[in-house]
């Protein structure tokens, strides 16, 4: 009989010892994603502020995301800027801060066909190189074509083509009308 | 105690039959025979018979056979090994070629240390399995259990980069392989290709791969095969003993320290024993540039205990593994645009250079196993088991970077994040019916909650399974034919609870048989063919009913399916096996898996559109398949202790409805040995050799059209190995010197999901020293 009791006694202390461990106490899921939903152009030029934006609140899968058309004039100069943000929140939460706080691990790419031609990125981050937040613009003729925006984070700046290295956090083609 | 030990390691001469032609006093007299068990006569497998003068041993097979060959006339002691029978001795006059049958007495004091050896029950000796343990167990052991298993013909693996390695069996893995360590089914997140089984190697003394349906004594859902693990037996004299692994690769630079230590007090039966290990490895290298952030730091922590009073046995095992695994940083792609850049390189950017820094992507796995395990020996021959376990695991995953707007308080904090806490409860009883049939009769349930802390890839979900099972087998002496068969009934049920912010709240129930047929024949003494056959169900998943979103990793976007049916599976093989002494072995299997409602991803025609660019996109689904190969293993000796050792793996899958192959089927392989034993007199058991290995693996020419880049081409590899059992001073030890990928070649393989950003690590030396130490007190 000692030798029993002298056993359960064991397995109450090792199960003690292990069932007892506490573990994660936040209780359940708490889900929150930030991600990126919007991309903003701003184009200010000709007299007018445009404003178009490629958005996707419901994040990935479910809902396509909705790009709007840019509509720009023909031979005129703008400045363009590009603003990201979080919208799946109310109110939403401006992501381009944080960009610009972490100007050296991000890039902004422009790639454009037909009609449209090529932002030139005007500002620089912190280590002097490329940053794209900020560029300028100069249309051309009339016609159609399209503008693909990319972020770039952690892309290799010093690489011939730096655009096509890095991790691509946000992604937006838009069609373009020169009028 | 003297008096039990004494009595029951008695051993039994029985009869000492037909002396065959008196030899001259030559050097090549045989001993042959079997060993049986004294009350049932049924024969004892795997019994070791050493002759103490000459240190000659050999070990009993499945039905309880032995042969001992170039012996010389003359008197010597016989010694069984067998933890039973703990090194009994009998004297033997030999002067002629002789059989003699060796009959163990058990009491119930011996059966049950013949039971508690193998953790998880005896192996049904009609199935195809193959194992590893000794001194090609421990050459593997640093890297990890994927790579370990690669030494056996018809397991490969499922590579995620250089670090992450899960086994494939006959072409299934993840959820089609139960992996079973010391005796608990292991419960993690085993469902993505990128997670690797949370288990240390270092625990193991001896693991065992089953191929095919297997037992049902396991579980159901084990399509593609199963894997046991098992710890060394715990020590049954009394002192302190233990061992020492201390291993190192060049490649990584790593370093790993492995220690186990024991003791067993002499007055009570009772017995305990810690073991942890510890490792640190950096940045791999392939021949031209170094891997950033392909590190890996390891801890793992055990200890387990053993009392044993008359006729019971209580284990108690607990186990910590922690493991964090640095990610290619060149892997992590954020888009399709980004993959075809990566693609389109076909290497890292930066050449790369040596670090030992863990950075992001990143992965932290922390698997923790407590067991409780209560054995009551009713009869000789019968007895009951009841094992209760807990398992935790927790699944952290960090991407390349964290996500925007984090608070102060999480910047750290892993992108995705999961927990599963499992507890199981096993109650068996095996038996024997009459002289000629033994079984196990049993029950199991589990009950899993699975959290998700972040993230909404897959939802949280809980899970409640119950099953009974019940197995027998048929042996008869000097019968050619030995049968078994198993069946087993299971149900499930599937809670989801909520996926990111939706509630999904929904029940899925499951329920279905699974049986097994198992045939041997022994044709004659070295010959013997197996058959089995059997029918084994899988209940779909919650990442293939309910996954939604993108997996960083293989940059693809994949959508679950709620109405996914279970897959059942049919598994047939057939194996030829021969063995001729030290001359010659080989087996050679044949099987044909056919799966209804096998589960996979299937490409979707348009790519998903997110707000980060195009992901291709992938739906789960289901179909018919077939997998067929030949798995074939050899050994022959060409002289004297020189060995030829060949392996090859054919394997073909095939998607009956999509008439097109299935993804990730291993590629031919063929690899061959030559190996050079020496001193094997002196250390019968871990004899040393010098080994040069040369794997030809062909162009995976049988791979689906929809992947993202055509299959490698094949490759030649050559590795080598130098071990060493020597004396230094009175302390045994054992030297290995390992050189992986000795002439340094480039390749890629097939099987490695990195396979489109990098090549295979290049030469790797590996030096490995095991010191085994013991204190017993005279």
């Amino acid at each position: 009989m000692k030798r029993i009791s002298f056993k359960w006694s064991t397995l109450a202390i090792l199960g003690l010892a292990v069932f007892g461990c506490e573990k994660d106490k936040n209780g359940g899921p708490d889900n929150e994603q930030e991600l990126i939903t919007t991309v903003a152009l701003k184009f200010v030029g000709g007299g007018q502020t445009l404003t178009f934006t490629a958005e996707d609140k419901d994040g990935d899968g479910g809902k396509a995301p909705i790009i709007q058309p840019i509509a720009l004039k023909a031979n005129t100069d703008y400045s363009l800027s590009v603003a990201f943000s979080d919208a799946s929140k109310t109110p939403a939460i401006d992501i381009t801060t944080e960009v610009k706080t972490e100007s050296n691990d991000h890039l902004v790419c422009f790639e454009n066909t037909g009609a449209m031609n090529a932002p030139l990125q005007q500002d620089k981050d912190a280590a002097g190189k490329t940053l794209g937040l900020e560029s300028t613009l100069k249309t051309g003729a009339i016609g159609t074509g399209t503008l693909k925006v990319t972020l770039k984070h952690m892309p290799s700046k010093s690489s011939a083509n730096a655009c096509a290295t890095g991790e691509t956090d946000a992604e937006a083609t838009f069609n373009v009308t020169v009028q | 105690m003297k008096k039990i030990f004494a009595a029951f390691f008695g051993v039994l001469l029985m009869y000492l039959i037909s002396p065959m032609a008196a030899q001259a006093q030559q050097c090549n007299l045989s001993l042959k025979g079997q060993v049986l068990n004294a009350d049932t006569g049924l024969p004892m497998a795997y019994v070791g018979i050493v002759i103490k003068e000459t240190q000659q041993g050999v070990e009993s097979d499945e039905h309880g056979h032995y042969q001992l060959a170039n012996l010389c006339p003359g008197e010597y002691t016989l010694v069984c090994s067998h933890i039973g029978c703990d090194h009994a001795e009998q004297k033997l006059s030999l002067h002629s070629n002789s059989e003699l049958d060796i009959s163990l007495r058990e009491n119930a004091v011996t059966l049950q240390n013949v039971v508690v050896s193998g953790t998880v029950g005896k192996r049904a000796s009609t199935q195809t399995a193959s194992e590893l343990s000794g001194t090609e167990l421990d050459a593997g052991k640093g890297l990890g259990l994927g790579e370990i298993l690669k030494r056996l013909s018809g397991v490969s693996s499922l590579n995620t980069g250089a670090t992450i390695s899960k086994p494939i069996i006959q072409g299934m893995h993840s959820n089609r392989i139960l992996i079973f360590n010391n005796g608990v089914r292991l419960e993690g997140q085993q469902w993505g290709s990128e997670h690797a089984p949370e288990v240390d190697p270092f625990n193991s003394e001896r693991i065992t791969v089953v191929k095919g349906a297997g037992s049902v004594r396991y579980g159901s859902d084990a399509l593609g095969g199963i894997i046991l693990m098992e710890p060394k037996p715990m020590r049954h004299n009394p002192g302190i003993g233990g061992e020492l692994h201390l291993q190192s690769f060049t490649n990584g630079r790593s370093g790993i320290a492995s220690g186990m230590l024991e003791g067993k007090l002499a007055k009570l039966p009772l017995g305990v024993r810690v073991q942890g290990t510890l490792k640190r490895a950096g940045n791999l290298q392939t021949p031209n540039y170094y891997l950033n952030n392909t590190g890996a730091a390891e801890s793992n922590f055990s200890w387990s205990g053993k009392y044993q009073p008359e006729n019971w046995v209580l284990e108690t095992f607990y186990s910590y593994f922690y493991n964090q695994l640095g990610i290619l940083s060149d892997s992590h792609i954020g888009n399709l645009t980004d993959l075809n850049n990566a693609i389109e390189r076909g290497r890292p950017l930066q050449d790369g250079s040596f670090s030992y820094h863990l950075g992001r992507p990143l992965q932290r796995v922390l698997h923790e196993t407590f067991r409780v395990k209560l054995s009551h020996a009713l009869s000789e021959n019968d007895k009951l088991t009841f094992q209760a376990s807990r398992q935790f695991n927790r699944r952290q995953e960090y991407d390349a970077h964290r996500r925007y707007n984090v608070l102060p308080q999480n910047l750290d904090a892993p992108n995705i994040q999961f927990e599963i806490t499992t507890w199981a409860a096993e109650l068996n009883w095996d038996h024997r019916l009459g002289r000629n049939w033994q079984g196990a009769l049993g029950s199991t349930a589990q009950k899993q909650i699975n959290t998700v802390d972040r993230g909404a890839l897959i939802p949280g979900f809980d899970n409640l399974d119950a099953g009974m099972y019940w197995t027998e087998r048929h042996f008869k002496l000097g019968n050619p034919w030995e049968f078994e068969f198993g069946a087993r009934y299971d149900i499930r049920r599937l809670h989801i609870g909520e996926q990111g912010t939706t509630i999904i709240d929904q029940n899925r129930d499951f329920k279905n048989w699974s049986a097994t047929l198992g045939l041997l024949y022994t044709l004659n003494e070295n010959l013997k063919l197996r058959f089995n056959t059997g029918s084994a169900w899988r209940s779909p998943l919650v990442n293939e009913l309910f996954s939604s979103g993108v997996h960083h990793g293989s940059a693809s976007y994949e959508q679950g399916n709620p109405d996914l049916q279970p897959e059942r599976g049919f598994n047939n093989s057939l194996t030829l096996e021969g063995a001729h002494t030290q001359k010659w072995s080989f087996a050679l299997t044949a099987y044909l898996n056919l799966v209804n409602n096998y589960i996979y991803l299937q490409p979707r025609a348009a790519p998903e559109l997110t707000i980060r660019g195009a992901f291709p996109a992938f739906d789960y689904q289901q179909a018919d398949a077939r997998i067929m190969g030949l798995d074939w293993t050899g050994d022959l000796e060409l002289y004297k202790n020189l060995h030829l050792e060949s392996k090859i793996s054919l394997i073909n899958g095939w998607n009956q409805e999509l008439h097109d192959f299935l993804i990730y089927m291993p590629p031919f392989r063929f690899d061959q040995g030559l190996k050079l034993n020496f001193n094997a007199q002196k250390h019968p058991d871990h004899p040393s050799f010098v080994r040069l290995g040369v794997l030809a693996v062909m162009r995976q020419q049988q791979a689906p059209a929809t992947d993202y880049a055509s299959p490698p081409p094949g490759y030649v590899r050559v590795d080598a190995e130098f071990f060493h059992t020597f004396e230094w001073g009175k302390q045994h030890l054992e030297l290995g010197i390992s050189v992986f990928n000795l002439f340094n070649t480039s390749y890629r393989e097939y099987l490695n999901r990195f396979r489109y950003f990098t090549a295979e690590p290049g030469r790797n030396l590996g030096f490995r020293l095991k010191v085994p130490f013991n204190f017993s007190p005279k």
